[in-house]
C-alpha cells in the first residue's frame, strides 16, 4: 500500500460526491478512512438549511460510503460545524493523524464556483499535509476517456473494416 | 468547544433580530395608514391588543421551545402534543401562513420600491393588467426566493444590521414627533368594533416572534436565550408600535394620514416628511424597503424548517427535504415556497393577504397553547423546560381563547379561506399523512392510556384519528401462558414476513363486581404476572428479529376487549388462541360478538392449538377471500418453517377432473404451484378430516357466514376443529363494509 494512503480524510459533501468519492477511491488500496462531513455554519445568523437536516443528510452519504465499503472496511465517520469547510477538514485531518486528504473534484462552471466558494481550492493551497485528488471515473471532465470511451470505440468499430 | 456548541452558534442578538426583523416590516411600514383611517385614535389600541395576545402565546411558545429545542417550532411541538392530524393543520397553516404573510411583505416591498425608483400605474397587454406594485412584488419575491434558494450565508448577519438600521431609525422618528404631537391631533375614535376588525387586519405585524423557535435547534444556550428572544421581541416590537402609531395620529393634524392614503402614498413616509423634512422621508423610505425584504426573506427561511420538520413525520414527502448538491440548501422546499408566494401575489391584494396571514397564525397560536396544557397534563419524563411560563394555567387558557377569539374578527373572505384550509390540512392527514406518518401525539398516547377512565368519545376519537404508518402490526392477544409460546412464534412469523411489528397484548379479565380501579391498585400482582408474560412474549419474539411492542389491559370483558385492542392498536392482523381456558367464556356476550364480528377491523387468524409442528401443513380450499388469506399464510409457513403445503379441494361426485383444473388454478394464483395437489370428492367434512390425518396443522379459511360468529355463537359448531387431532388455524379476513354500511347497519 502507498503510505499516502495509509489514514486517509475524505471529505463528503453529498451523497452524490459520497458515490463518486467511493468510485474513484475504491481502485487503490487504502488504510483507514475518516469520512467528514462539514455543517458550514453562518456564525451567528439562521443557517441555509436546519442543522438537524443537514445531519441527516450527512448520515444518508455517509450510508452511501459504508454500503460501498462494505462493514468490514476500517471506516469511520465524523460531522464537523464550523464556518470555513477547508478549515474544518484541516481540523478533522490534524485529530485523526491522516497522512493524506483525497479529494474528487465535484467540476460546476465558474458561476457554481463563485456561489459555493471553490472548497477544492482551498484544500489544495492552504493545506498542511498532502492532498491526493483522484479523478471521477464517471464524469467527462474528471476521468476523461470513460464517458468519451463507449462512443469512440463504436465508431472505430465501425470505421474498421474500411481502413484494413 | 464541543460540536454541540458549534452547531448552536445563534446568540441572543441573533436570535431577537429574527423575530424583530420579521415582525417590523410588515408592522410599522405597511399597515399603519389603514389602522388609523380604520381604528381612528384606537389604532394605538388596536396594535397594543395585538401585541398582548402575541405575548400570551409568546410565553407558551418559549415554554414549549426550551423543552424541544428543535427545527420545525410551532409544528413540530403542536405534532408532538396533539399528535399529526392538529400537526398536519399546524403545518400547513404554519406553511401557507408564512407564505401569504412573504406575498404581503413583497407588496410592500413593491409599494416602497415603487415610490422609490418612480414607476407608477398599470402595465400590461390586452386583458392582462398588472400594477407596477405587484410587477415589482414579484420580481422582489422571485429574487428574494433565488437568494434563499442559492443560500447567501451573508444574508444571515445582513439581517442583524438591517434590524439596528430600522430600530434607529424609528427611534429618531419618535423622538422628533413627540416634540412636534399635540392631543388635539388625534383623530376621534371609531368605536370597539372598527378596533378589533383592526387588530385582526394588523395581526400579520405578529408572526415573527414563532419563526424565533423553528430555529430553536440553533440558538445557543435556548434555555435561556429563546425566551428572551421570543419575549422580548414582542415587547420590543409592540413598544415601537405603540410609539410610532401614537406620533402618526398626534403629531400629524387630523385627517391628514386618511388624506395621503387617499392619494396613495405611503403613511408612515408621508409623515415623516411632514415632521422631518425630506430626510427623515428618504430614510423611512429606504427603512421601509430593507424592513419588508428582511420580514420575507426570514419567513421564507423559516419556512423551509417547517417543510423539513413536515417531511421528517412523514405528514408531507421527505422528497421536498433533499439538500441540494452544490449549494447545500433545501432547494425543494424553497422552491415551491417560492412559488406559492408568486401565486398569492397575483391573486390576492394586499389586505386579503395580510388577513389570510394572520387567520392561520392565530390557529396555529391557539393549538400551541393547547399543546403547552396537554404537555403540562401528560406531563412525559422528557418534557423539561427550562422556562415555565407564569400563572399556569390561565397563561395558555387566555392564549387560547384570544388567539381563537380574534379569528372572528377576521375578513368574511379570508376567514372562509382560512377555515378551507384548515378543513383542506385535515383531509390531506386522513387520505395522505395517515397511512404514512408514525408519530402519535402525547394526547392520543395519555387517552388511550387511559382508556377506562376517559369518555368514551374521547377514546374512540384518539383511536379513530390515530396514524398507522404503514407499519404491518400483527397483535397477539395473550390469555392463557401455556399456548402463548406458540401463538408468538407463529404472530412472530407473520410479523417477519410482512416486516412488521408484533404488538404483543395481555389482557387481563376481572369480574364485574371488580371496580376497575381497585383492579389497578392490585396492580402489583398484575403487573409483575403481565410484565413475565410480556417479557417472554418479548423474548420469543426477538429471536425472529421483529419489533415489538407490549401493552396490559384491565377490562371487564376479556373477548371484547380483543376486538376494541386490535382498533385501538392498528393491528392488521389479530392471531389468538382458542380453546376451553382462552380468553374467559364467551357465550356470556354472545350478541356483543354477533355485532362486532359482523365487522371485522383486521383479519383474524384463530389457532386452536395441539401443540404447534408446521412440518405438514394442510389447506382445504373451495376460493373465496378467506382462502386467499389461508394461502397467505401457508406461504410465510413454508418460506419460514420450511413446511410441506398440501391444498385440497373436496370436488361434487364426477366432477374429479374440474376440481383438479380449479385447484392447479388456485395453486398458481397463489403462488403455491408446487405444493401437493388433492381432489377428493364426497362429503366435504369427512374428506378434510381424513386428510387431516396426515398433516401436522390445517389451516382453513371461514366461510362467508362469519368463522368467529360460528365459533363464539355455537349455532354452528364446526366439527372439524374438535375433530381432527392436529392443530387447527381458522383465518379470517377484515371486512371491507362501504361507509354505507358502517353508519346504516348491513340492511
Amino acid at each position: 500500500m502507498n503510505e499516502l494512503f495509509d489514514r486517509v480524510v475524505l471529505p463528503i459533501a453529498s451523497e452524490d460526491d459520497a458515490k463518486a468519492t467511493a468510485r474513484a477511491i475504491s481502485s487503490h488500496e487504502v488504510g483507514h478512512i475518516l469520512a467528514v462531513h462539514v455543517v458550514e455554519k453562518a456564525g451567528g445568523a439562521p443557517d441555509k438549511a436546519g442543522v438537524e437536516q443537514r445531519e441527516e443528510a450527512a448520515e444518508e452519504a455517509f450510508g452511501v460510503l459504508k454500503a460501498y465499503f462494505g462493514e468490514d472496511a476500517d471506516l469511520d465517520t465524523d460531522i464537523r460545524y464550523d464556518t470555513d469547510v477547508a478549515d474544518a477538514i484541516f481540523a478533522a485531518a490534524d485529530d485523526f493523524d491522516a497522512s493524506s486528504i483525497v479529494i474528487t473534484p465535484r467540476g460546476g462552471s465558474r458561476w457554481i464556483q463563485l456561489l459555493t466558494g471553490d472548497v477544492a481550492l482551498s484544500l489544495v493551497t492552504e493545506t498542511d499535509r498532502p492532498v491526493v485528488v483522484l479523478p471521477d471515473a464517471a464524469r467527462p471532465d474528471g476521468g476523461g476517456e470513460s464517458v468519451d470511451g463507449p462512443a469512440d470505440d463504436a465508431a472505430d468499430g465501425a470505421g474498421g473494416p474500411e481502413r484494413e | 468547544m464541543s460540536d454541540e456548541d458549534l452547531a448552536k452558534d445563534l446568540g441572543p442578538l441573533a436570535a431577537l433580530t429574527i423575530g424583530v426583523g420579521t415582525m417590523i416590516g410588515a408592522g410599522i411600514f405597511v399597515l399603519p395608514g389603514v389602522a388609523i383611517e380604520e381604528a381612528g385614535s384606537l389604532a394605538v389600541a388596536a396594535f397594543v391588543i395585538g401585541g398582548v395576545i402575541a405575548l400570551f402565546t409568546a410565553m407558551s411558545a418559549s415554554e414549549l421551545g426550551t423543552a424541544m429545542p428543535r427545527s420545525g417550532g410551532a409544528y413540530f411541538y403542536v405534532n408532538h402534543a396533539l399528535g399529526p392530524l392538529f400537526g398536519s393543520v399546524a403545518g400547513w397553516a404554519n406553511w401557507l401562513g408564512l407564505a401569504f404573510a412573504s406575498a404581503f411583505y413583497m407588496y410592500g416591498f413593491g409599494d416602497y420600491m415603487s415610490q422609490i425608483v418612480g414607476i407608477e400605474g398599470t402595465f400590461g397587454v390586452g386583458p392582462v393588467q398588472i400594477t407596477a406594485v405587484k410587477l415589482i412584488a414579484l420580481g422582489g419575491a422571485a429574487f428574494f426566493t433565488m437568494v434563499n434558494y442559492v443560500g447567501a450565508k451573508e444574508t444571515g448577519k445582513l439581517q442583524n444590521v438591517i434590524v439596528v438600521i430600522l430600530v434607529a431609525i424609528l427611534t429618531v422618528f419618535t423622538i422628533f414627533g413627540s416634540l412636534r404631537a399635540d392631543p388635539a391631533n388625534l383623530p376621534p375614535s371609531n368605536g370597539y368594533g372598527p378596533m378589533m376588525l383592526t387588530t385582526g387586519l394588523i395581526f400579520v405585524s405578529y408572526l415573527g416572534f414563532v419563526q424565533i423557535t423553528s430555529v430553536a435547534e440553533e440558538i445557543k444556550e435556548p434555555g435561556k436565550n429563546l425566551p428572551r428572544a421570543v419575549i422580548g421581541s414582542v415587547l420590543i416590537v409592540t413598544t415601537i408600535y405603540a410609539l410610532v402609531l401614537l406620533i402618526m395620529s398626534a403629531a400629524v393634524p387630523e385627517g391628514f394620514v386618511a388624506q395621503v392614503s387617499a392619494q396613495g402614498e405611503t403613511a408612515v413616509v408621508e409623515v415623516g416628511r411632514q415632521i422631518q423634512g425630506t430626510i427623515m422621508a428618504g430614510a423611512l423610505l429606504f427603512g421601509g424597503l430593507l424592513a419588508t425584504a428582511s420580514s420575507a426573506n426570514a419567513s421564507i427561511l423559516a419556512s423551509s424548517r417547517i417543510n423539513f420538520a413536515m417531511g421528517r413525520d412523514n405528514i408531507v414527502t421527505p422528497k421536498l427535504n433533499e439538500i441540494h448538491d452544490r449549494f447545500a440548501t433545501p432547494y425543494r422546499a424553497i422552491g415551491i415556497t417560492g412559488l406559492l408566494i408568486l401565486v398569492f401575489i397575483i391573486t390576492a391584494d394586499l389586505r386579503l393577504l395580510s388577513s389570510i396571514g394572520s387567520a392561520l397564525h392565530l390557529i396555529i397560536y391557539g393549538l400551541l397553547n393547547i399543546a403547552l396544557i396537554v404537555m403540562r397534563t401528560a406531563d412525559p419524563d422528557e418534557y423539561q423546560p427550562d422556562y415555565t411560563v407564569p400563572l399556569y394555567p390561565i397563561v395558555p387558557i387566555v392564549g387560547t381563547l384570544s388567539s381563537f377569539g380574534l379569528l372572528y374578527f377576521i375578513g368574511g373572505t379570508a376567514k372562509a379561506v382560512s377555515a378551507a384550509l384548515v378543513v383542506g390540512a385535515m383531509v390531506w392527514y386522513v387520505f395522505y399523512a395517515r397511512t404514512r406518518t408514525e408519530k402519535q401525539g402525547i394526547l392520543s398516547e395519555y387517552i388511550l392510556e387511559r382508556s377506562e377512565e376517559m369518555p368514551e368519545p374521547a377514546v374512540s376519537a384518539a383511536a379513530g384519528v390515530a396514524p398507522d404508518g404503514g407499519d404491518y402490526r400483527v397483535m397477539v392477544p395473550l390469555a392463557n401462558p401455556e399456548h402463548e409460546k406458540d401463538l408468538i412464534t407463529l404472530a412472530s412469523a407473520l410479523a417477519k414476513a410482512h416486516d412488521g411489528t408484533l404488538v404483543a397484548t395481555h389482557i387481563v379479565t376481572v369480574p364485574d363486581q371488580t371496580a376497575l380501579a381497585s383492579a389497578r391498585e392490585r396492580a402489583h400482582d398484575i403487573d409483575a404476572t403481565s410484565r413475565e408474560l410480556l417479557d417472554r412474549a418479548r423474548e420469543n419474539a426477538e429471536t425472529f428479529g421483529v419489533d415489538v411492542e407490549t401493552h396490559t389491559i384491565v377490562s371487564h370483558r376479556g373477548f371484547e376487549e380483543i376486538f376494541d385492542a386490535a382498533r385501538t392498536h392498528d393491528a392488521d392482523q389479530v392471531v389468538m388462541g382458542w380453546g376451553e381456558d382462552a380468553h374467559g367464556s364467551p357465550g356470556r356476550a354472545e350478541s356483543a360478538i354477533d355485532e362486532m364480528t359482523g365487522d371485522l377491523p383486521c383479519d383474524f387468524l384463530v389457532l386452536r392449538d395441539r401443540g404447534f409442528d408446521t412440518e405438514r401443513v394442510l389447506v382445504p380450499t373451495a376460493g373465496g377471500p378467506d382462502s386467499d388469506l389461508s394461502a397467505e399464510i401457508a406461504t410465510i409457513l413454508r418460506n419460514e418453517f420450511g413446511a410441506d403445503v398440501t391444498l385440497l379441494y373436496v370436488a361434487d361426485d364426477g366432477e374429479s377432473a374440474a376440481g383438479a383444473d380449479f385447484l392447479a388454478g388456485w395453486a398458481d394464483r397463489h403462488d403455491l404451484g408446487d405444493a401437493d395437489l388433492r381432489v377428493e370428492t364426497g362429503d366435504v367434512e369427512a374428506a378434510i378430516e381424513s386428510a387431516a390425518s396426515d398433516a401436522t396443522m390445517v389451516v382453513i379459511g371461514a366461510t362467508e357466514e362469519g368463522l368467529l360468529q360460528r365459533l363464539v355463537g355455537g349455532s354452528v359448531v364446526m366439527d372439524i376443529v374438535d375433530d381432527v387431532d392436529c392443530s387447527v388455524l381458522l383465518a379470517e379476513k377484515r371486512t371491507e363494509r362501504s361507509l354505507r354500511q358502517r353508519l346504516f347497519g348491513n340492511q
